[in-house]
């Protein structure tokens, strides 16, 4: 077991826990106050892409705790909140402003009362604090060139990358997690088999992986060595600094983005992406509430209450189209929901102790995008969905697979992958 | 659990019924309705006029939401087809400065 | 802003108007508040994209009166001075916070230069101090003052937050009923003896008189009345990062870097510095790794605790550069009616509220101030030159 200190308390960890798992089990369920109103903030995503979990760890400010891994003696505190991120008295402006407060137009009739107000929303503004200390100097930046790379190691990346190295090709997958398998990881009808076995595919295909590796961005002006063509890809290499890569050939299967539902109190500790409830399911082996409610239609919801209801869960259904979802209750955790019947004249409540909501993930297409690929907006496919021609090209160079296309879930992502793999090892020999 | 982290779950907070659109911002649905009234509404626009999409996830769990919400509205006469996402700018992680201290020096010039 | 305020137009540019003012940024809507304030709102201000598209949008929020010439250090005074009562005026916090400006000297030459500047600034009531670099420290603590050898601090400079300066003058004129469109672009004006016959793809529109307030896009705008403008646009690029809670006062800035860095108001650290760059007379607004790098090692050797503060966003604007540093105003020889107003060189947002009036005041029937004489697009053909020199970013 790891032990970190949270607050002044030594906290048990597993080993492979990242800090907000080991702060769920610990029954931690504030993790931090929002900027504007103070809510009570806790768990979304737990894949570092919502901003919901940023905690004061080691002393630097607004780090994602669902990103950081525990280590012993890892300082973790709560931020942006006093006297304490339980009991915050800033949260009075959550209670002060229950329609909510339009700061452009606060108190602007009396220019001396707005200098006032403007001083105190500057102090109780900001998350976390200047950090303690500067961070110890970081390795030199590393400079690759590959013939083929994958960003994001889920279903279809690994996929792509199987069919490209059983080609013949080089290929470097790159993935922002600490362990590859992308959505698989949160999937009950997948899990850690499924993942694994995709990994040691791609690997026995030849294959290298990169992980804890975020691509912060596709660069078109910054050349990766004198006299080498303008255009390459930042990536952050957690603990490891800054690497400059180029390729061949650039394939995009970065997923996508778990989405919140739109109620009153949407944003309650307690309700959580439904790929969150998974990910604590299959990575961590945690049964999120003992009366869930899952928020949802489609076949993942269908898939994800079975797992939880075979795991001892008492699992509520409630498909959120015909029957609506109008506001998630409780005080700091949720305990309960309202939701309107078809039909029906009054909200009805139900009471639970988790809302589990399974919205279509949107498209992560911003890399996509700045490297030259165009997007439309398909509500049915979660978002703005990648465009791509019939072999997956999205721009000279670029493909692109996978729920970044439009949300298909992992068996097709997978499958696309496959076929997007053979088509960019095919233009290498196609090439004269 | 400990008994002090047993204390604290659940116990206090009370939250005043907002739906939030950008958990980051704290804005709420009013405040994207407020903007649609005044006239900005485009993905652009009402990340201007509310903060949407400005905190540190960049708009990966609301920008998809205020563009449906766009279409959905009905004299926005928003079609899917017509509504763009804003600039997609990096770092698409937040990074920290010190990454790239190490690396400075080592920019090179791009072919002419 | 209430329900049932008056919006944007969206159908088409009404068929004549005395003014047109072409550009919807900070310094096209200033202009327009100022003359609807006067009774002038038979107004149309055109704008190609969304309100703060441009500059208005993209730049640090700072707004200073340090500055090395006298015309520039009165003109900011007064820029300051309407600041403060922007809210008030126009019903739209701003969140101008008046913490200072600390520039910082790395050389003797900069020092001298900075005395200079100190000095004329206090002889026009400016109260900006020379100081040494320990002194530095007492205004920013973490700083660390290595090599610099003396810094120079204006407490009643400040930084606001730009957007909503747009949606304030822009409120306050359309309430007035000046019109105002977004997603208009002007494709060409014709001259004649009415006035200016403005294509726009909105429709056309008759202006007696036209002002170009497009910023770095001001060139084109001006070739079609047959002007050429010596103006350049360079590319600047920014950053900002995550929200910390409150710990910086002023903005400070390096003069030799053009580095700078202010907190805002929601508590990021917005900077910015000057790379080296390809100017080949386009807008550019793509973001770089060089920047992030050139701007890191300056900005963490000089506030060291900064190293883990996560960056979140960068993006860039132009600087609309003039031969002189000086703006371009008033109206070009042979065009009367057409009148110029660019050229910032990457201050226009904070000569904005001092120039509208300014404008307003003349085109109105008022008095000419001085700086439309002094900026007169003539001057570049009478070769004189009195450059500023305290540029930065």
């Amino acid at each position: 077991m790891t032990v970190i200190r949270f607050e002044g308390d030594e906290l048990e960890a597993h080993p492979d826990d990242n800090v907000a798992v080991a702060l769920y089990r610990a029954g931690v369920r504030t993790l931090s106050r929002s900027i504007k109103y103070h809510r009570p903030r806790g768990i979304f995503c737990l894949a570092g892409h919502c901003g919901a979990c940023l905690m004061r760890i080691d002393g630097q400010p607004n780090v994602k705790a669902c990103r950081t891994p525990c280590r012993d003696g890892l300082v973790v505190e709560r931020q942006n909140a006093f006297p304490s991120a339980d009991l915050d008295a800033l949260a009075a402006a959550d209670f002060f402003f229950p329609r909510g407060m339009d700061h452009h137009t606060l108190m602007t009739g009396n220019r001396a009362l707005n200098v006032v107000m403007q001083k105190v929303v500057r102090q109780i503004g900001g998350l976390g604090r200047l950090p303690d200390q500067p961070v110890a100097t970081l390795p030199a930046p590393r400079r690759r060139h590959v013939e083929v790379v994958v960003v994001g190691a889920g279903p279809a990346g690994l996929a792509a990358a199987t069919a490209l190295g059983r080609a013949g090709r080089q290929v470097l997958l790159v993935d922002e997690q600490d362990r590859p398998g992308g959505s698989y990881l949160a999937d009950p009808r997948f899990g850690l088999a499924a993942a694994d076995r995709a990994v040691q595919c791609a690997r026995a295909a030849g294959a290298e992986i990169l992980r804890d590796a975020a691509v912060l961005a596709w660069y078109p002006e910054d050349a990766p060595a004198t006299g080498a063509p303008p255009g390459l890809l930042a990536v952050h290499v957690h603990g490891q600094g800054l690497l400059r890569l180029t390729a061949e050939r650039y394939l995009y299967a970065t997923g996508a983005y778990d989405q919140n539902a739109l109620f009153a109190d949407n944003d309650r500790p307690g309700v959580l992406a439904a790929r969150a409830v998974g990910r604590l399911l299959v990575q961590h082996g945690i049964v999120a509430g003992r009366r869930p409610v899952v928020l949802g239609a489609g076949p993942y919801a269908r898939a994800l209450a079975e797992a939880l209801q075979g795991a001892g869960a008492e699992v509520i259904r409630v498909d959120g189209v015909a029957t609506r979802i109008l506001a998630a209750r409780g005080r700091s955790w949720v305990n309960g929901i309202e939701v309107l019947d078809p039909g029906g004249a009054k909200p009805r409540r139900i009471s639970c102790d988790m809302v589990v909501v399974a919205a279509l993930p949107a498209p992560a297409s911003e890399l996509p995008r700045q490297h030259g690929a165009g997007v439309t907006l398909r509500p049915e496919a979660g978002g703005f969905a990648c465009i791509v021609g019939g072999t997956g090209e999205a721009a000279r160079g670029v493909w692109a697979c996978g729920d970044v296309t439009g949300f298909v879930g992992p068996a097709a992502a997978a499958w696309q992958g496959t076929a997007v793999g053979e088509a960019v090892a095919r233009t290498f020999v196609d090439q004269p | 659990m400990s008994d002090k982290a047993a204390a604290m779950s659940g116990k206090t907070a009370v939250m005043s019924g907002k739906t939030i659109i950008c958990r980051c911002e704290d804005v709420t649905l009013d405040d994207v309705h407020c903007s649609f009234e005044l006239g900005y509404a485009t993905v652009e626009e009402v990340k201007r006029y509310t903060g949407l999409g400005t905190g540190p996830c960049q708009g990966k769990e609301c920008m998809v939401l205020a563009a449906r919400l766009i279409v959905s509205v009905a004299h926005l006469g928003g079609a899917p087809a017509t509504v763009a996402p804003f600039t997609a700018r990096p770092p698409l992680e937040s990074a920290p400065l010190a990454i790239f201290v190490a690396a400075a020096g080592d920019d090179e010039d791009p072919a002419r | 802003m209430k329900k049932g305020q008056a919006c944007p137009t969206t159908g088409p540019v009404k068929p004549r108007c005395e003014i047109a003012i072409v550009g919807g940024g900070v310094m096209g809507l200033s202009i327009a508040y100022q003359l609807a304030k006067r009774g002038l709102t038979d107004v149309v201000v055109l704008e190609s994209g969304y309100l703060s598209q441009g500059a208005s949008g993209r730049n640090g929020g700072g707004v200073r009166m340090q500055w090395s010439t006298e015309l520039n250090i009165a003109l900011m005074q007064e820029s300051i001075e309407l600041c403060g009562s922007f809210a008030q005026e126009t019903g739209v916090n701003v969140w101008f916070r008046q913490g200072g400006y600390l520039f910082l000297a790395r050389t003797e030459v900069e020092r001298e230069k900075m005395e200079r500047n100190v000095a004329l600034q206090n002889r026009h009531g400016v109260p900006t101090r020379m100081l040494d670099a320990a002194s530095a420290r007492d205004i920013v603590p973490e700083l660390d003052v290595t090599g610099i050898v003396c810094a120079c601090y204006n407490p009643k400079d400040g930084v606001l937050f730009p957007w909503p300066f747009l949606w304030g003058y822009a409120h306050q004129a359309l309430r007035r009923g000046v019109a105002v469109h977004l997603d208009t672009a002007v494709t060409a004006i014709e001259r004649g003896a009415d006035g200016f016959l403005v294509h726009t793809s909105k429709g056309p529109v008759v202006a007696q008189r036209v002002i170009a307030t497009a910023g770095a896009w001001s060139p084109a705008i001006a070739r079609m009345v047959g002007v050429t403008l010596p103006t350049v646009p360079h590319r600047h690029e920014i950053l900002s990062t995550e929200p910390l809670k409150p710990w910086l006062t002023p903005m400070v800035s390096v003069l030799s870097s053009g580095l700078y860095f202010s907190q805002s108001m929601r508590g990021e650290i917005v900077t910015g510095i000057t790379v080296e760059d390809q100017h080949d007379g386009r807008v550019k607004l793509g973001s770089r790794l060089k920047f992030l790098t050139t701007l890191a090692r300056e900005l963490v050797a000089l506030v060291p605790r900064l190293g883990g503060v996560k960056i979140v966003r960068q993006w860039a604007g132009p600087y609309d550069m003039s031969p002189d540093g000086r703006p371009i105003l008033g109206e070009p020889p042979g065009v009367p009616g057409f009148h110029l107003c660019s050229g910032f060189v990457g201050h226009g947002f904070m000569m904005a509220p001092v120039i509208g009036k300014l404008y307003a005041e003349w085109l109105t029937g008022g008095s000419r101030h001085e700086v439309f004489e002094h900026c007169r697009l003539a001057r570049f053909a009478e070769g004189r030159v009195e450059s500023e020199e305290m540029i930065i970013g």
